[in-house]
C-alpha cells in the first residue's frame, strides 16, 4: 500500500482527518484522536472549542460547531432525540472551550448537569479565548498574560470540576494529553456510565501560551508534574487521585510559557503556595468521599 | 372528531401538540404561555401522550435543545413569549439555516420596559427577519388546527423551515372559545411521521455538511423556501378543510370584502372585533371591509397586490410600534412595499392601536374604519400613523 | 486538500529509533506513524512540522530538517 493511502486509511479508522485548520503543535486535534480511539464510531459531537473547533470540523463523525453559547444545550436535545427514537446506543458528546464551559454557558452545562443528561460534556481547557485572539476566559490562571489582562489576570482560576462535582453527577475528571492512557481510561468509564460525565482537559496552545510549538507535550507534563494540573477523578461523590507526580518546583513550568515571562518571584511565590495547598486537600480528600 | 367544548388557547395549543405527536418538547414557563406547558405536562403524566419533555432552564436553551433534537430527527414543539422570545433569539436563527422544521407557538405579550403581560405583537414582529414563518391565529380552534397544519408545512419538502403559529396572550391564550379536538387517527393519517430527507444525524447515515459554502448561497435558499412555502401554506390549509371541514384561509382572510370602497388589515385577536363592526357599518351602508393577515411569514405580497387593486384606501392596524422607521408600523411598511409596484395604489392609512395590550375596542375600530373611508372620500391621508389610543374619541365621532 | 506551509519537515534515523511509537502518539496531526511496527514515516501532505515528535522521541531519531 502506498504512503498515502496508508494514511488516509489510519485518517479514517481514527475519525479525524490529519491536517487540520489548527496550528501546528495545537492540542486540539491530539486531544481528539486520542478520545475518538475510544468513543468509536457511534458517536455524536456537538460543540465548539477551543479555537480547536477547528478541530471538531475536521472529525468524520456527526457533529455540529456551535457558538460559545450553545454548550450542553443542543447536545440535550440530541440526547431526547436518540432517547425518543431508542437509539440509546449511541454517545452523545458535548464539547467547549474553556470560555465556552466556565463563562457563558456555564449555566447550561450546570443545568444539564442538573438534569443529569445522558452525555460526555469536555471542557476543552486552553485557558483563554484562543479563537477570538487570546481574551482572558474564567479559565484563565493567575498571572497570565493574555490581550485582555496585559499585566497577568488578577483573579484565579475558576475550579468548575469541583463546581460540577457539587452537582452530584455520576462522573468528573481532570485529564491531560500529555496522558494519553489516563486520559483514555477516563473516557472509557464516561463512555460504560449512565448519565452526566464530566472530563476536563487541559490542551496546549502554543501560540496563546507563547512557547515553541514542539513543547506542547511538555510544557501540559510539566503542568501535572508541578501540580498545577492535577489529576483525579470524582466517582459516584469519592475522589481519586490517578497520578501522584513527584512535584516539581511550579517555576519550571511557569518559565516554559512566555506568558507567564512577566511574574515577579513574589508572585511565583504566591502561585506555588496556592498550588502546594491545593495539593494537601487533594491528598488528604484522596479515597474519601467530597460531596457533601 | 374526538369532541367540542370551550377552551383556552393554551389548552388548544397543547392538543396541537399532543395531536402532532411532538416526540422532543424543550421548554421554559414564562406568562402567557404556561398553561400550553402545564398541559403538556399533565397530558404525559396521564400517559396520553409520549415525549422527551425537557424542563430546561432558560428559553435560550429551549431553542437550543428544539435545533439538537431536530437534527438528530425527532419532532419537536415548544412555546415561548415576550422577553422569552428575544432571549432566544440568538438560536432562533439556527432553524431556519438549517432548514428544521420545528414548531413553536409565540405568544405574544408587549416587551420591556413598560410592557405589561398583556400583548402587543413586538416579540414576534422581531423575528421576521430570521427565516421563520409566521402564522398569526384569531382563537383557540385555529390555534390548535394551524399547529397540526404548521407540521405539514414546515416538513414540507419544498420547505423545510421552522413555523411559528402566533396567537395574543389573553386575548387568546386564557380566553375560552368554542374548539373541536379532532381524531388522533384522523390527524395521524394528515401528518405521516417526520422524516428529513435532507440530512440524517444518525452515525450509520450521516453525510457531513460543507463547512465552507457561500454565504449567500444558503440565505438565498432560505429565500426560495419562504417563497415555496406560500403555495404549500394554501395547499395544506385546502386539505385540512377537505379533511375536518375548517380552513384558515391559508396566507391571507378577504371578510366581506364584496363591493367594498376600503379594508381593514388586521393581524391576530383584534380581527373578532373587527368583524363585528365591519358587519355593523355594513348594514349602515359603510363600504368598508376586512383583511385579516395570517401569513406574516412569507409575506403574501402577489395575494396582496391582487386584492388590493379592488380598494381604494387600506386601513392597517398596527399591534406594534418601530420607532424611527420610514412610516409608522412594521406591517404598514411591509403593506407598503408590497404595494410599491402597483400602478394604481389604493391609500395607506396606519394606526397604532392595542400596544402594551390594551383592548382594540370597538370604538376605536369604528373610528379606524371612518378614517380609513374619509381618506377614500378626501383622496389623500392626513398623517403617516395615527396613534388611536391617545386620542379621546368621545369628542372625535 | 489543504495546503501546508512548513520551515521544518522532520526526517527519522531509523538507526537510532527504538520502535516506542511515542512519535506516532502525540502527533497533533496524526501524520507520523510507526508501519508495521517498524518504519517510522511521515504523511508530508499534512505534517505542519511543529517538532513535537522530535521532542517527545526518547532517543532523539527524530530531527527537523529546514526545508528547502
Ligand atoms: S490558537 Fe491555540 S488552541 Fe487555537 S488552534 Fe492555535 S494552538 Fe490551537
Ligand atoms: S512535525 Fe509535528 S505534525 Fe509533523 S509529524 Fe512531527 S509531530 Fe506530526
Ligand atoms: S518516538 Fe523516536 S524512537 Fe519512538 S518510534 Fe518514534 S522515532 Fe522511533
Amino acid at each position: 500500500m502506498g504512503l498515502n493511502s496508508l494514511f488516509d486509511e489510519y485518517y479514517e479508522k481514527s475519525f479525524i482527518q490529519g491536517g487540520t485548520t489548527c496550528c501546528p503543535g495545537c492540542g486540539g486535534p491530539l486531544l481528539w484522536r486520542i478520545i475518538l480511539e475510544i468513543l468509536g464510531s457511534k458517536t455524536i459531537i456537538y460543540g465548539d472549542g477551543p479555537c480547536a473547533m477547528c478541530a471538531v470540523r475536521n472529525i468524520k463523525l456527526p457533529n455540529f460547531n456551535l457558538h460559545f453559547s450553545f454548550i450542553a444545550d443542543t447536545a440535550t436535545g440530541v440526547v431526547a432525540a436518540l432517547a425518543a427514537k431508542g437509539r440509546e446506543d449511541i454517545t452523545v458528546v458535548s464539547s467547549g472551550g474553556d470560555g465556552a464551559t466556565a463563562d457563558i454557558s456555564l449555566g447550561k452545562v450546570s443545568a444539564a448537569a442538573e438534569r443529569n443528561e445522558n452525555m460526555i460534556q469536555i471542557c476543552v481547557d486552553n485557558e483563554a479565548y484562543m479563537n477570538t485572539g487570546i481574551q482572558k476566559s474564567g479559565l484563565t490562571p493567575y498571572g497570565a498574560w493574555t490581550t485582555t489582562t496585559p499585566l497577568g489576570k488578577e483573579a484565579p482560576k475558576k475550579d468548575v470540576p469541583m463546581i460540577i462535582a457539587q452537582h452530584n453527577v455520576p462522573y468528573v475528571t481532570t485529564a491531560s494529553v500529555a496522558y494519553p492512557k489516563d486520559l483514555q481510561a477516563k473516557i472509557r468509564k464516561a463512555k460504560g456510565t449512565e448519565g452526566f460525565k464530566y472530563i476536563h482537559v487541559v490542551i496546549p496552545c502554543p501560540t496563546g501560551w507563547r512557547f515553541n510549538p514542539a513543547k506542547s507535550v511538555e510544557v501540559v507534563r510539566l503542568g501535572v508534574q508541578a501540580w498545577a494540573w492535577p489529576l483525579y477523578e470524582i466517582e459516584e461523590g469519592f475522589l481519586r487521585l490517578t497520578l501522584k507526580p513527584r512535584q516539581r518546583p511550579v517555576e519550571d513550568y511557569l518559565k516554559a510559557q512566555n506568558r507567564f515571562r512577566h511574574l515577579t518571584d513574589e508572585q511565583i511565590q504566591y502561585i506555588q503556595g496556592e498550588v502546594d495547598r491545593k495539593r494537601e486537600r487533594l491528598l488528604e480528600f484522596d479515597g474519601k468521599r467530597i460531596i457533601l | 372528531m374526538l369532541f367540542t367544548r370551550m377552551m383556552e388557547g393554551n389548552e388548544a395549543a397543547a392538543w396541537g401538540a399532543r395531536l402532532s405527536r411532538a416526540e422532543v418538547i424543550p421548554v421554559y414557563p414564562i406568562t402567557p404561555q404556561t398553561e400550553v406547558i402545564s398541559h403538556i405536562a399533565n397530558f404525559i403524566a396521564r400517559e396520553e401522550m409520549k415525549a422527551q419533555y425537557i424542563k430546561v432552564e432558560g428559553e435560550h436553551t429551549a431553542m437550543a435543545a428544539a435545533v439538537g433534537a431536530s437534527t438528530a430527527g425527532a419532532r419537536v414543539f415548544t412555546a415561548s413569549a415576550s422577553q422569552g422570545i428575544v432571549f432566544m433569539e440568538e438560536a432562533l436563527w439556527m432553524p431556519p439555516g438549517r432548514r428544521l422544521p420545528i414548531v413553536m407557538c409565540m405568544v405574544n405579550r408587549s416587551l420591556a420596559p413598560l410592557g405589561g403581560l398583556r400583548p402587543d405583537h413586538n416579540d414576534s414582529l422581531l423575528q421576521r427577519d430570521n427565516g421563520w414563518i409566521q402564522l398569526y391565529c384569531e382563537n383557540s380552534q385555529e390555534v390548535l388546527d394551524t399547529i397540526i397544519m404548521a407540521y405539514r408545512i414546515g416538513e414540507d419538502r419544498n420547505v423545510y423551515l421552522p413555523v411559528a403559529p402566533c396567537y395574543d396572550g389573553y386575548f387568546v391564550s386564557a380566553t375560552a372559545t368554542p374548539t373541536t379536538v379532532p381524531d388522533q387517527a384522523e390527524v395521524d393519517d394528515f401528518l405521516p411521521p417526520y422524516k428529513h430527507e435532507m440530512y440524517n444525524l444518525m452515525p450509520e447515515e450521516y453525510e457531513p455538511i460543507p463547512f465552507y459554502r457561500p454565504i449567500a448561497e444558503s440565505r438565498y435558499e432560505v429565500q426560495q423556501a419562504h417563497e415555496r412555502a406560500k403555495r404549500v401554506i394554501e395547499e395544506v390549509d385546502k386539505e385540512y378543510e377537505r379533511r375536518f371541514g375548517r380552513s384558515h384561509d391559508g396566507l391571507l382572510e378577504e371578510y366581506a370584502c364584496d363591493d367594498v370602497d376600503a379594508v381593514l388589515l388586521t393581524m391576530g385577536s383584534m380581527t373578532g372585533t373587527v368583524r363585528d363592526v365591519v358587519d355593523e357599518m355594513q348594514a349602515e351602508g359603510k363600504r368598508i371591509g376586512l383583511l385579516k393577515l395570517r401569513a406574516f411569514r412569507p409575506f403574501p405580497t402577489e395575494e396582496l397586490q391582487k386584492l388590493a387593486e379592488g380598494y381604494h384606501a387600506i386601513g392597517v392596524v398596527d399591534r406594534n410600534t418601530s420607532y424611527g422607521s420610514a412610516g409608522g408600523g412594521i406591517v404598514s411598511m411591509e403593506v407598503a412595499r408590497a404595494l410599491y409596484l402597483l400602478e394604481e395604489k389604493p391609500l395607506l392609512v396606519n394606526f397604532h392601536v392595542g400596544l402594551g395590550g390594551s383592548d382594540v375596542t370597538m370604538r376605536q375600530v369604528r373610528y379606524m374604519a371612518g378614517k380609513t373611508l374619509e381618506a377614500v372620500e378626501k383622496g389623500r391621508v392626513d398623517s403617516m400613523v395615527d396613534w388611536v389610543e391617545l386620542k379621546d374619541l368621545g369628542e372625535v365621532m | 486538500m489543504s495546503q501546508i506551509v512548513r520551515s521544518f519537515r522532520p526526517v527519522v534515523d531509523l538507526g537510532k529509533c527504538i520502535k516506542c511509537g511515542l512519535c506516532q502518539t502525540f502527533c497533533p496531526e496524526g501524520t507520523v506513524m510507526l508501519k508495521g511496527g517498524e518504519e517510522v514515516v511521515f504523511d508530508y501532505r499534512f505534517c505542519k512540522g511543529c517538532g513535537v515528535c522530535a521532542n517527545e522521541c526518547p532517543s532523539d531519531a527524530i530531527s527537523m530538517v529546514r526545508e528547502a
